[in-house]
């Protein structure tokens, strides 16, 4: 199946893989995870092992759209760090043994907008003098999860006002969402229902992020977690 | 010859005359293939050497909620994959521990120049590093670890990956090191030069090529 090949926007790539509303995920003792979480999650939605056969594919498709450019990757802290970290590997695999090369330099920029579960409207970004280096640059913001959009549509406007060249956003995971504001990421790894979703570094007040599969969380990890 | 720090872990010594690979041996990215001169530490090593350390400091720090606090840019590989040993520990026997991370920068105000005092970027409120142990990993130690001591965590240790043998050393050893490798300028794994070569996964010695290329 020919992919086709100049400016991709979301829609040509698709949704990414697409979890159904009534998924309901697997069963905890079909896999491994941390015994300090063994009675706050409930089933495990993405195992960790999906998570990377799914970024290889992501970081093909970037290589195909970006190789032989410079660019510099945008690590939205502190969930994005896995994501990020496992797709520049994957980036690089490819550098090495591909036809075409992707210079990346990495920044990090830290964003906080969750109380408890609930996204919020109050947006602090942090690091954010260290972005003039953007300008004129082809930027390539990494995110784990889209869920209103606000805080991605604040991201970009204020990623914009540094004057890059170009700007790309890769998303982890991307949820489907009555009050979406519509910004929907140029890579998507998986459209998710709007569930609550903790693992691979998504947190719970800080908690989860020490676990590799996606998973949802318990009604007692939400009360033992609870700020 | 005695070393000029005791141990208290073994430490993986490369010695000084240690060339490293020749490029050819191993995959690295096209846009570098003039910049680096050898291969110094394969990416593998750094890995197998890593999963070590996860379990001595499994050992060591087992039984606290620990604190893993990655100093950026340049911790930011080894931490992610020192992470991702100890979570693979922690899942796999009976005994785990609750691990949060935070993130810092470290800014010196004096051009590159190592002084002082340094400005810390990012990071939760530190305070609730009150009572946690905490691993760093990263360059500037003494300075952060004052820093840190005001906040009264319950205990703090220190991974670095890389610790240097040079006559410049204030006599600092971490609790847990990767390799002690001489006064080599290397890069690679999250190492820059210039922000350049850290989306390199060996470490590696720049080339004269590379130095002049991507000069500041």
């Amino acid at each position: 199946m020919a992919e086709p090949s100049g400016n991709n926007k979301a829609a040509d790539r698709g949704r990414g893989i697409v979890i159904p509303d009534d998924w309901p995920g697997y069963r905890l003792d079909l896999f491994t995870y941390p015994a300090h979480y063994s009675e706050d999650l409930d089933s495990v939605y993405i195992p960790h092992g999906v998570i990377m056969d799914r970024t290889e594919r992501l970081a093909r498709n970037i290589m195909d759209d970006l190789g032989d450019h410079d660019i510099v990757v945008l690590c939205v802290l502190k969930g994005g760090y896995q994501f990020c970290a496992d797709l520049v590997e994957r980036i690089k695999v490819l550098s090495c043994n591909s036809s075409k090369s992707l210079l990346m330099r990495v920044d990090f920029i830290r964003l906080k907008s969750y109380l408890n579960d609930q996204s919020t409207q109050d947006l602090q970004i942090i690091g954010a003098e260290s972005l003039s280096v953007l300008s004129g640059k082809n930027v390539l913001i990494v995110e784990a999860i889209v869920d209103t959009g606000l805080t991605m549509k604040t991201l970009l406007t204020h990623v914009r006002s540094f004057r890059p060249n170009m700007i790309r956003v890769a998303g982890l995971l991307v949820k489907r969402v009555p009050n979406s504001s519509g910004c929907l990421p140029d890579y998507v790894g998986f459209e998710i229902p709007n569930r609550f979703v903790v693992g691979y570094a998504l947190d719970y007040n800080e908690y989860f992020r020490d676990l590799n599969h996606i998973c949802v969380i318990s009604e007692s990890g939400k009360q033992k977690y609870k700020v | 010859k005695m070393p000029p720090f005791s141990y208290i872990n073994c430490a993986f010594q490369i010695s000084d005359e240690e060339q490293g690979y020749d490029l050819d041996l191993f995959c690295i990215p096209k846009h570098y293939a003039a910049d680096l001169e050898r291969v110094y530490i394969p990416h593998g090593l750094i890995l197998d050497r890593t999963e070590r350390l996860a379990r001595e400091i499994m050992k060591d720090m087992g039984g606290h909620h620990i604190v893993a606090l990655c100093v950026l840019k340049g911790g930011y590989k080894f931490f992610a994959d020192l992470l991702d040993y100890i979570k693979a520990l922690n899942r796999n026997s009976d005994r785990s521990i609750p691990m949060t991370v935070d993130f810092i920068r470290l800014k010196s105000y004096q051009n590159d120049q190592s002084t002082g005092e340094i400005k810390v970027i990012g990071g939760d409120d530190l305070s609730t590093l009150t009572g946690k142990d905490i691993i760093d990993t990263g360059k500037t130690m003494k300075t952060l670890l004052e820093l840190l001591k005001q906040y009264n965590p319950k205990m703090v240790k220190v991974a670095s990956l890389l610790v240097k043998r040079t006559p410049r050393s204030v006599g600092y050893r971490p609790d847990f090191v990767g390799f002690e490798v001489p006064d080599k300028f290397v890069v690679g794994y999250a190492l820059d030069y210039n922000e350049y070569f850290r989306d390199l996964n060996h470490i590696c010695v720049i080339s004269e090529t590379g130095k002049e290329k991507y000069k500041a």
